[in-house]
């Protein structure tokens, strides 16, 4: 059977015109009648493809699994209907116009856009590839990508992607019918897997971006800032390590890379010398210092003054300091005074410091408090109780102030995981069970959650995590919250994220068991607390009535979710 | 200048078809004699390589039928022909690509051509077919555009490696299945008593670059009868070490 414009397929879908044509298939658009809906059908015609078996084996594996697939960047596939000569997919009709065009017509494409559709793209192989088996799409081009009048992009010609897959050693291909093929889609050099993707995505992206193709003379990926010096160097660092030649070498998932993408500008040569900037005054400043210190020992020898009057000298003089500069480097003297390392004031003074001010735990700082901590492990280990103290202090410090990516938006995935690693410490070595290592494993317990969450969810794998999740996010708000000589922006920190926590996943406690009142006892609770909350900033001010103007949006969020049931009743 | 010409293909060991495609011929002009070789390898991994590879023959002969005396007598016949084999090469690609979507196929094939005057050769080329002088050393006169090739120019394979490297059958491009071709030009002095040889990869992959010279030597090849002798010796030498391939070769030597 081949299809013919007017006729009706599967009593159902009636053929209205041809809209597109590949080496092997042909796709048209079909309208559903009786529901008025519009279709896409491709036909894969099976004398067109030489080993229509091995492709057919393939497809029939898939094809329960294709329907199942849901995402929003992929077009859904409704129907999959055989005969004889032809494989037929009934698939959502994708309006728009293939990112080919785009380019053809309009050249390379501005940064900030390519960016934002590579997040896209590496969330839907993310997708792909969290499904049992893995579905590795192994043909990312820009003609396979569709933008949509609403500005997202849907993945398109997918399902039958694997009519060019497998190709034989002996065969001679063409480059230009596989795209940006990777190494080792050739075969012989290892499996396609998550990376080839990868490095697909990557030549897509390079080729958007720059508006040369990879698959044409000079057929090479140069450093994008080669082809237009305007373009970022933290986007042509992930480019180039996406398309690197040996898959090791590259992100090894979808995720890394859209990390990367969401933080390109933080591996920015030119954020690395603000950073580095700072990072030689502190070694100028310490260098000098060391001087002095020197000079100073010089001296105390001669007054027989012992290094532990030194450190503590230093200390109180770091304390009675006001000037942040000085400070740093009075505490860093402390930590290096030989035989010091292991005393953990100068390390808590450290942290003080960082929280002070402007209340932004820098990535500056943080790289110089986590060098220090970890070159006196060993003599702070010793002090298990004291170690345990300052890891629960670190892991707050990343918690509440860590200020990765925060200009990117809402960093408070960051904050949590990167405070995970900290709490686990401050459980691990404690000597004994305190209220404060209760509190560092519901910290790491939460911050376990939100890492692993998202991926959870898409393996279908969540249920069963939000009410432990629950537990400990009402046991952080009835201790640390209502604390009221805690300081004001953990209080908040703390509101916020339980608030956002019943508004984003009011129906997914609900299907945990968490009952109504529980969640409104919680909004209550939040409620009281931030009423009574005293601020003392701007900044700390404008948290506090963003919570307290949500409080109603959150309630609604938790009745929501119950209405269907008290229908029932 | 006059030339002893003979070609000679085999389909090989394991294919169905010859998807191989050749023609020569020697025109007589007020200038001498001219001799005009396309040689083209549809391709191995796509359906009816050989509609392709023919096509792209017949074009080329049509092409020298209409254009070969005019191109000649003009003054700059070098960028002539490259303009005019450049945008024959375009239209190739898009007839046959557009026949091959008509009946839901792919196809594609490599092409080189080579016009060979008493005083100047000219050679296209695309893909993996090559073109050959053999004189006192065999030296080749066109550059693959494979992958493996390419990478071996950038300086990222040796040649050793390319050789055993699983993308050796990887072309850059083709007519046919390419969107753009973008071919590559030759020019050179035509030399008296050597060969000018043009095969396709089956031909070469399982042979010693020692062995195409001493058989294709011009001592060797005094006329069509032992050219031929030679070409199928080699061939069979190349079958008998399996090479899969279709195996055509074309020999052109000039005294």
């Amino acid at each position: 059977m081949a299809l013919e414009t007017g006729a009706l397929l599967d009593g159902k879908y009636r053929i209205l015109h041809e809209v597109g044509r590949g080496g092997m298939s042909i796709v048209y658009m079909a309208i559903n009648e009786k529901a008025n809906k519009t279709w896409a059908v491709k036909e894969v015609r099976k004398d067109g493809v030489l080993d229509f078996e091995a492709v057919r084996q393939g497809l029939i594996v898939e094809t329960e699994m294709l329907k199942r697939l849901r995402h929003p960047n992929l077009p859904s596939i409704i129907d999959i209907i055989e005969d004889e000569d032809t494989l037929i997919i009934v698939m959502d009709y994708i309006e728009g116009v293939p990112l080919s065009k785009v380019l053809s017509e309009y050249g390379a494409q501005p940064q900030e856009y390519v960016i934002e559709w590579g997040k896209q793209l590496c969330d839907v192989l993310s997708y792909l590839h969290s499904q049992d088996p893995p579905i590795i799409y192994r043909d990312m081009k820009p003609s396979n990508v569709m933008l949509k009048p609403d500005g997202n992009l849907a993945l398109i010609d997918f399902g039958t992607a694997r009519e060019f897959k497998e190709k034989k050693i002996e065969d001679t291909t063409c480059l230009g019918t596989i795209g940006y093929a990777a190494p080792e889609q050739f075969g012989g050099m290892g499996q396609t897997d998550a990376r080839t993707d990868i490095y697909c995505l990557g030549a897509t992206l390079y080729h958007l971006v720059t508006g040369m193709n990879p698959g044409k003379p000079p057929y090479e990926m140069k450093p994008i800032r080669t082809v237009n010096p305007r373009l970022s160097s933290g986007l042509e660092k992930i480019l180039l390590k996406c398309t690197q030649r040996d898959p090791e070498d590259r992100y090894q998932q979808c995720f890394d890379l859209r990390y990367a993408l969401e933080h390109y500008e933080k591996i920015d040569d030119r954020y690395h010398k603000k950073q580095k900037g700072r990072l030689r005054l502190f070694v100028l400043a310490l260098i000098a210092s060391l001087g002095l210190l020197l000079a100073g020992i010089w001296m105390g020898q001669s007054s027989l003054k012992l290094a532990g009057d030194y450190y503590e000298q230093q200390l109180a003089e770091a304390e009675r300091s006001t000037d942040y500069e000085k400070k740093l480097e009075l505490y860093e003297q402390c930590i290096d005074i030989p035989d010091k390392g292991g005393k953990t004031d100068a390390y808590l003074g450290m942290i003080q410091l960082f929280k002070e001010g402007d209340a932004r735990f820098t990535v500056g700082e943080a790289s110089l408090l986590d060098r220090k901590i970890k070159e006196h492990s060993k003599e702070l280990k010793k002090d298990p109780s004291a170690y345990s103290d300052l890891c629960f202090e670190v892991g707050k410090l990343y918690w509440y102030y860590y200020d990765y990516g925060s200009e990117t938006g809402d960093n408070q995935i960051v904050r949590m995981k990167s405070a995970i690693d900290w709490f686990d410490d401050a459980a691990r070595y404690a000597p004994e069970k305190t209220d404060k290592t209760t509190m560092a494993t519901v910290y790491a317990a939460i911050g376990t959650f939100y890492r692993d969450i998202a991926s959870k969810a898409i393996e279908g794998a969540d249920k069963g995590l939000y009410k432990p999740f629950f537990e400990q996010v009402k046991q952080l708000l009835e201790t640390v919250a209502s604390n009221e000589h805690e300081s004001e922006i953990v209080r908040l920190e703390l509101l916020e994220l339980s608030q956002s926590a019943l508004q984003q996943y009011a129906s997914r406690l609900y299907a945990d068991g968490v009952s109504k009142d529980a969640m409104l006892q919680l909004c209550d609770l939040i409620d009281q607390i931030s009423g009574g909350l005293v601020t003392t900033t701007q900044k700390t001010g404008e948290i506090k009535s963003g919570i307290r103007n949500r409080l109603e949006e959150t309630r609604d969020a938790i009745q929501a979710v119950f209405v269907g049931e008290e229908g029932g009743d | 200048m006059d030339y002893i010409v003979s070609a000679t293909t085999d389909i090989g060991n394991t294919k169905r078809t010859n998807q191989d495609s050749y023609h020569v011929r020697v025109y007589r002009s007020n200038a001498g004699k001219i001799v005009f070789s396309v040689l083209c390898d549809g391709m191995g991994g796509f359906d009816h390589g050989e509609i392709a590879s023919a096509y792209v023959v017949r074009s080329f002969f049509n092409w020298a039928d209409a254009r070969l005396a005019t191109v000649l007598a003009s003054d700059n016949p070098d960028s002539l022909l490259r303009s005019d084999w450049s945008r024959l090469i375009d239209h190739c690609n898009e007839a046959i690509a557009q026949f091959a979507a008509r009946g839901r196929l792919v196809m594609g094939t490599t092409l080189t051509a080579m016009l060979i005057t008493p005083q100047r050769y000219t050679i296209v080329n695309v893909g993996d077919t090559r073109a050959y002088v053999i004189a006192e050393e065999l030296r080749q006169l066109t550059y693959d555009q494979t992958v493996v090739a390419h990478e071996v120019r950038q300086g990222i394979l040796t040649p050793e490696e390319a050789k055993r490297d699983p993308r050796r059958n990887v072309l850059l491009q083709c007519i046919g299945a390419s969107e753009d071709v973008y071919p590559d030009f030759f020019f050179g002095g035509t030399r008296e008593n050597v060969v000018y040889m043009m095969c396709t990869d089956g031909f070469r992959n399982e042979l010693t670059e020692e062995e195409l010279f001493t058989y294709l030597h011009p001592n060797q090849l005094v006329s069509q009868v032992v050219s031929a002798e030679q070409e199928r010796a080699l061939i069979a030498t190349a079958k008998q070490r399996q090479e899969r391939d279709n195996i055509s070769v074309i020999t052109i030597r000039t005294f």
